[in-house]
């Protein structure tokens, strides 16, 4: 049932038949032209497979002697023969010969009921002039549905570029992130290495000199302070550098004017670590007027007491923030190479004409339901009452070896109640517009759809003619 | 549902119980009642334990049968006695009193020496012929009858002990066991289930107490009984002991089992005894659950014996002794009883393509155009319940089906046909006209409080029609005119499912035993219900056209005399090897007690088939008389073209061969209609002395003339056929070579192989023509392979006529020859004299199988004319081909050989 798919429209070949060239002298019934020159009338009549003799007048007498029905083309007698309808005006084509005079109309010249009480009209000059014009309307929608199927092949060509294209970028981004990610991960481990020993340090001399060891208090020192505030390492603290690295506790976007930073110096421009500590770290160590620009917390932390071992925990976090940003966007790149290759394995086609399916979907409500199909993703049911049913993921192509794309497959849907999984098998036919044209479920549980779209158009290939009318 | 009726106190076989106390039988016959008439003997009976009288009446009948009717001489009430089932009062012949004294009377039953004893004490009856007992009744002393009671409350507050009613007369079987079921036997005063019993979460109230008849027959001499159909098992039947016993009642089972007694969808109540010297046929006409028990003394070194015990479970007993002696003695008095096979329309017997279900007119069309596009024939193309709008039948869905006509049409124009469902269970719905109707006219059964009674089934809750009412029928028929069944033409004809009743939600799936129709109860008629579906469908058929049409109507549920309204199909059968195998016995099992037209469902219902599955399935299929693929709905598609081609070529060829032969098995059943022989026969009805054919099922004969011993193993290399007939030849149908009767001949198969033969001395008809339907093929020529007996004759008949109408039977409108080939003549002679029909169709072959070469031969017709006629002669089988005799098929002939 799903092995066959047309491959687009038939083509009506208007052959041109020259009557003049047939001068036998008798019509046998039921042969075409290129046969007649095995009925030339003769004595005897040779079956066309040789097998056998027998006189001219037992040619069409309603008697099979033929094994393989070669004196019988008019009449019903022979199980394997066959009667060719000539059917002027329109496509002659053979019958099999049990529907010669059957009450049935099979040719549309009425030629196969030349002995039935069914009256038969010619119908073969509707028929044909009905088909050209059809087929005349057809070409011209072919040619329109031919150009849809260009842009559309150019689109997927355009499509397949950029997507490789873009997969090259994302390559490209995700191969600096790895190396940042090298980098990032040594620099993360160097700083927190640097931090570690710094603090052991600290706390090792802290542990010496406070004499208490159990105390999990780690403040800063001084030094580390003097030093931080000395930007110019010239060891002296000036009221510039004061007015640079201090700030009032309420508003830290506040400068201290230069009154105020002398003040805090004990009325000097400039002091020595020995004098620092006898004014100005003790309004830092209080806490209360001034602080250190862009530093939580009171001084008194260990970073307060050692800018050092601060900064180095300080570049620590930095160093692994840096690293966790880089880490996700290298994540989010992975997965997006890892979506796009997946994309890009799919068969869309000899000339990726199906590409421009992906990311669309495609919906027909059929009774009470709707189905919706979105080509190499998936098939679902929805009920009136909401509820979405799995009819399928996408499979695979599977039409015939000589034409593959004519059909999809998509399995392992929803199990049905004591039954195999849902599965939906897509004929792809051509027309206009790209769209959902049917829905069945010939067995339960298994769907075919009928998905129409350009892309499925054939040029017309040169078919069996058509008699013209001459 | 459950075999095991253990729960089921009624009829449950305790088989301590059912064996009873033979020969201790309490009835005896009160001589001095006796009274004989032209038509009658009357005799009472009494029970010596409860002093409870029978009447006993005996009738001798046309065509070597005896009736033995018991009831209770005073019934508290009318006890069912079957209706509509006997076509007529059968008419007797007088029984003489041959010698009387106190032990009993002998009556004559005609010429050949035929008596009937009745002894007194204990009551018996026997068949003599000559010194040979042909058959007793009640020899082991099973006669039970239950007779009708108040039940013990109401009997005291009615005051009846007033009346001094011994209480042995209400309860006259209080000896039995009490871990007995009823019939006739657990009686006491608080037995359970006496008046009220449950099944499951059913209750079941018996007004009248327990109400069950019993009778015992003992068939001497006799190995092989066969019938009482339907049950999935073997053609001769087995003996029940330490079994179940074969029950008979309608039922709607769900993947029933094979080679079990349990009961099924149909119920024929007639079993054939077989001996190597005579046959005979029993008839118990009870439509009730019935139960039959077997047992045989086989193997032991006494004269072979069979006892047959019967058991309904209310009714009366009213049994019909077919006496035979031969097979077709015994065929031709039972359809004399019943009627015979419904001539069905040629078409019906074509190929039938079903499924549950063709989903939309879309489908149907892609269908049909599937068969013409694969060149298979096909007749009827059938829609399951899905088509309805809403699973009401007489309606169409909306949206899948809203042009019926079109569709129809669609069908004529290729000359096939189409058959819709109509089942009787009906959606009670206020919107449905059907179900108003019915309502309204008060046609519905009646549950015990007299309220419609309604049950569970497809649309969910329905109502059942009361077909057992006539003036429900007549207006079920009326339902079927072309103006009151929207969407109907003259090709779209009907099936009958689910006519057992089933009812979902009832006690094993069918209908309540208290359900009233009209005064009786379901109890009394159950096995009925199904006969009359059919019945007023097949009326309605032929209403609607007037008289003129003959209907087709399939049917799951039967019963005795559902011959005579179409056909019958095995049920809900399973895609697998076994249920392939067991389609024989049960069609031959049919065909034995009326019902010619059987068929299985080709492929298997449930499940689904193997490719090899479905092609075997095909190929037996075509050889038996009703021929349907059917399918689940729940399976994947089956279309013989879904296999590949060269599975659907085999497929083609199976159907081709049954098209090809369509003119003999259209005769077959004018046969089977016009003398009720069977279309299917088991090989012992045409070797009734040939032993080694008494248990054969795994092949059998069309009519006489055809033996066909399908492949019906999984992978089978070949087959072993017997071919019965001692000096008697068999050639093969398809090759032409000749085999000798009376061998097991080992045939080699391949997967294209149906071993068919043609009887020695037979003519048959074929149409070599085969077309996309048989109308197509109705003018078509005559083939006539005659296949010659060692003393070189043959015979055969042809029979032809409009293939549709009654006017074959109306106005004699038929042709009916013989054709006998004797002295190197073959000839065509009228065989109905009084009837006329013209045919375009002519004599187009004639293949003479076993002939020697002729120097010539010559056609002489009426006219005086001799034509020589061609030949050709293939000495290597030695078959002659007479070239286009091309004379009219109804016309006098003979062609002489020279």
């Amino acid at each position: 049932m799903f092995t066959n798919c047309s491959l687009g429209h038939c083509h009506i070949i208007v052959a041109v038949v020259l009557w003049s060239i047939c001068v036998d002298s008798r019509k046998i019934r039921g042969i075409s032209l290129s046969y007649k020159r095995f009925y030339r009338e003769r004595k005897s009549f040779l079956c066309i497979d040789g097998s056998k003799m027998i006189p001219f007048d037992q040619v069409n007498d309603d008697y099979c002697d033929c094994m393989d029905g070669s004196d019988e083309p008019g009449t019903a007698a022979c199980p394997t023969g066959r009667f060719y309808c000539t059917n002027l005006g329109y496509r002659s084509h053979y019958i099999p010969s049990s529907r010669v005079n059957d009450g049935i109309c099979d040719c549309c010249d009425a030629s196969d009921e030349y002995r039935s009480q069914t009256p038969c009209q010619n119908t073969c000059r509707n028929l044909g002039q009905r088909e050209r014009a059809e087929v005349e309307g057809q070409t011209r929608v072919l040619g329109e549905r031919l150009r849809l199927k260009q842009l559309l092949i150019e689109e997927g060509v355009l499509t397949w570029r950029e997507k490789q294209a873009q997969l090259r970028d994302l390559q490209r981004v995700s191969d600096d992130l790895q190396t940042q990610l090298d980098d990032l991960r040594k620099e993360e481990a160097r700083r927190k290495e640097e931090a570690d020993a710094l603090r052991e340090r600290e706390i090792g001399a802290r542990e010496t000199a406070d004499n208490s060891p159990t105390s999990h208090y780690r403040p800063e020192s001084p030094i580390s302070v003097f030093k931080e505030l000395d930007s110019n390492r010239d060891g002296s603290i000036t009221v510039d550098e004061v007015q640079a690295k201090l700030s009032p506790v309420q508003d830290e976007e506040h400068a201290l004017s230069e009154d105020e930073a002398v003040a805090l110096l004990g009325g000097a421009h400039r002091v020595d670590l020995s004098r620092f500590e006898e004014t100005l770290w003790t309004s830092l160590r209080t806490g209360d007027s001034v602080t250190i620009k862009g530093r939580r917390g009171v001084p008194g932390s260990l970073a307060d007491e050692d800018p050092n071992i601060k900064a180095a925990v300080s570049a620590a976090e930095k160093a692994s923030a840096d690293l966790k940003r880089v880490e996700d966007a290298y994540e989010t790149v992975y997965m997006e190479i890892r979506d796009l290759r997946e994309k890009l394995s799919i068969d869309y086609g000899s000339e990726r004409e199906f590409l421009f399916l992906h990311d669309q979907c495609f919906q027909l409500k059929v009774y009470e339901y709707i189905y919706e199909l979105c080509p190499f993703s998936q098939v679902t049911q929805k009920s009136a009452s909401g509820e979405v049913v799995s009819l399928g993921k996408w499979g695979s192509w599977a039409g015939p070896p000589e034409n593959p794309y004519c059909q999809m497959r998509y399995e392992s849907g929803e199990p049905c109640w004591q039954g195999p999984t849902r599965n939906t098998m897509v004929m792809l036919i051509c027309g206009t517009e790209t769209a959902l044209r049917s829905v069945k479920e010939p067995s339960k549980c298994q769907y075919v759809m009928e998905l129409q779209t350009p892309v499925s158009c054939q040029p017309a290939l040169r078919q069996r003619g058509v008699h013209s009318e001459l | 549902y459950d075999p095991e009726c253990s729960q089921y106190v009624l009829l449950c076989a305790n088989r301590t119980c059912l064996s009873g106390f033979p020969g201790q039988s309490p009835y005896r016959a009160l001589l001095e009642t006796l009274e004989l008439t032209n038509t009658k003997l009357t005799l009472q009976l009494i029970n010596d334990n409860n002093k409870v009288r029978l009447l006993l009446e005996l009738y001798r009948l046309q065509g070597n049968m005896t009736r033995v009717k018991i009831n209770e001489l005073k019934p508290l009430k009318p006890r069912f006695e079957v209706p509509d089932v006997l076509i007529n009062d059968p008419p007797t012949e007088p029984l003489s009193l041959l010698s009387q004294d106190e032990n009993g009377v002998v009556l004559s039953l005609g010429a050949d020496s035929q008596w009937l004893i009745v002894s007194a004490k204990p009551f018996r009856l026997d068949i003599m012929e000559g010194r040979e007992v042909l058959l007793s009744l009640n020899s082991r002393g099973l006669l039970a009858f239950e007779h009708l009671r108040i039940p013990l409350l109401t009997a005291l507050a009615n005051g009846l002990k007033r009346t001094s009613t011994p209480f042995s007369l209400l309860f006259p079987f209080s000896f039995s066991p009490p871990q007995c079921f009823s019939p006739a036997l657990s009686i006491g005063l608080h037995e359970d289930g006496m008046w009220e019993e449950t099944f499951k979460s059913h209750t079941d109230n018996k007004p009248n107490g327990p109400s069950s008849i019993s009778l015992d027959f003992s068939l001497p001499g006799v190995e092989h009984v066969y019938g009482i159909p339907e049950h999935a098992d073997s053609l001769k039947l087995k003996t029940t002991d330490g079994g179940d016993p074969y029950r008979l009642f309608n039922l709607d089972v769900f993947q029933y089992e094979l080679f079990n007694p349990m009961a099924l969808y149909g119920a024929i109540p007639v079993m054939l005894s077989h001996s190597a010297q005579r046959t005979m046929g029993i008839f118990w006409l009870n439509a009730a659950e019935t139960w039959v028990d077997i047992s045989s003394n086989t193997g032991s070194s006494e004269t072979p014996q069979t006892d047959v015990r019967w058991i309904s479970e209310s009714g009366i007993i009213d049994v019909f002794i077919m006496l035979g002696p031969t097979p077709t003695d015994v065929f031709s008095q039972y359809s004399s009883l019943t009627g015979t096979q419904a001539f069905p329309p040629l078409s019906a017997l074509a190929y039938h393509q079903c499924r549950w279900n063709y989903n939309d007119q879309e489908d149907v069309a892609a269908v049909d155009q599937g068969f013409d596009e694969h060149d298979i024939p096909y007749d009827f193309i059938w829609l399951d319940i899905e088509h309805t709008d809403g699973k009401r039948y007489f309606t169409w869905d909306p949206h899948k089906f809203p042009q019926p006509k079109d569709m129809l049409q669609g069908l004529v124009d290729k000359r096939r046909k189409m058959v819709t469902i109509v089942d009787p269970h009906i959606k009670v719905d206020s919107s449905y006209k059907i179900h108003n109707e019915i309502r309204s006219k008060g046609f519905y059964v009646k549950n015990k409080d007299g309220g419609d009674y309604e049950g569970w089934c497809w649309p969910g809750n329905s109502g059942y029609p009361d077909f057992t009412n006539p003036e429900m029928r007549a207006w079920w028929a009326s339902m079927f005119a072309y103006d009151q069944y929207e969407g109907s033409m003259e090709n779209m004809y009907t099936w009958n499912d689910m006519n057992e009743p089933s009812v979902f939600n009832g006690p094993e799936v069918t209908m309540h035993k208290d359900a009233l129709h009209g005064n009786w109860e379901n109890r009394d008629l159950h096995n009925l219900y199904g006969l009359y579906v059919q019945m007023a469908t097949a009326e309605g058929l032929i209403e609607r056209s007037g008289g003129v049409e003959r209907p087709f109507v399939l049917t799951r549920a039967f019963f005795a005399g559902s011959q005579r309204y179409g056909a019958v199909w095995t049920g809900d059968n399973t895609a697998e090897w076994e249920h392939l195998k067991i389609s024989i016995p049960m069609c031959l099992s049919l065909g034995l007690v009326g019902v010619s037209f059987c068929g299985a469902d080709v492929g298997g219902f449930f499940k689904s088939p193997s490719t090899e599955l479905l092609v075997r399935w095909y190929q037996t299929g075509a050889y038996q008389p009703f021929f349907r693929a059917h399918a689940h709905l729940d399976t994947p598609r089956r279309e013989p073209w879904l296999f590949g081609p060269e599975n659907t070529a085999l497929i083609r060829e199976a159907v081709r061969q049954r098209y090809a032969l369509l003119p003999y098995w259209y005769q077959l059943f004018y046969h089977a209609h016009h003398s009720g022989q069977p279309v299917m026969r088991p090989l012992w009805v045409e070797y009734p002395q040939d032993t080694a054919t008494f248990s054969m099922d795994d092949q059998f004969l069309l009519g006489r003339d055809l033996l066909v011993h399908p492949v019906t193993e999984e992978g089978g290399r070949g087959v072993t056929a017997y071919l019965p007939g001692k000096g008697e030849v068999w050639f093969d149908v398809h090759t032409f070579q000749k085999h000798n009767g009376a061998q097991n001949l080992y045939i080699p198969v391949t997967i294209s192989s149906i071993p068919v033969f043609q009887r020695g001395g037979s003519i048959i008809p074929r149409k070599a023509r085969v077309r996309r339907s048989s109308s197509c093929m109705e003018h078509d020529p005559y083939t006539l392979f005659v296949a010659l007996s060692p003393k070189r004759f043959a015979q055969g008949e042809l029979y032809i006529d409009d293939g549709h109408t009654f006017n074959f039977d109306k106005q004699k409108q038929f042709i009916h020859r013989r054709l006998s080939f004797a002295n190197k003549a073959l000839s065509s002679r009228n065989l109905a004299p009084g009837s006329q029909f013209i045919t375009p169709s002519w004599i187009e072959k004639i293949v003479i199988l076993g002939a020697s070469k002729p120097s010539k031969a010559t056609l002489k017709t009426p006219d005086g004319k001799e034509n020589l006629l061609e030949f050709e002669f293939d000495a290597s089988m030695s078959v002659l081909t007479l070239r286009k005799p091309g004379v009219n098929a109804g016309v006098d002939w003979t062609v002489v050989l020279q």
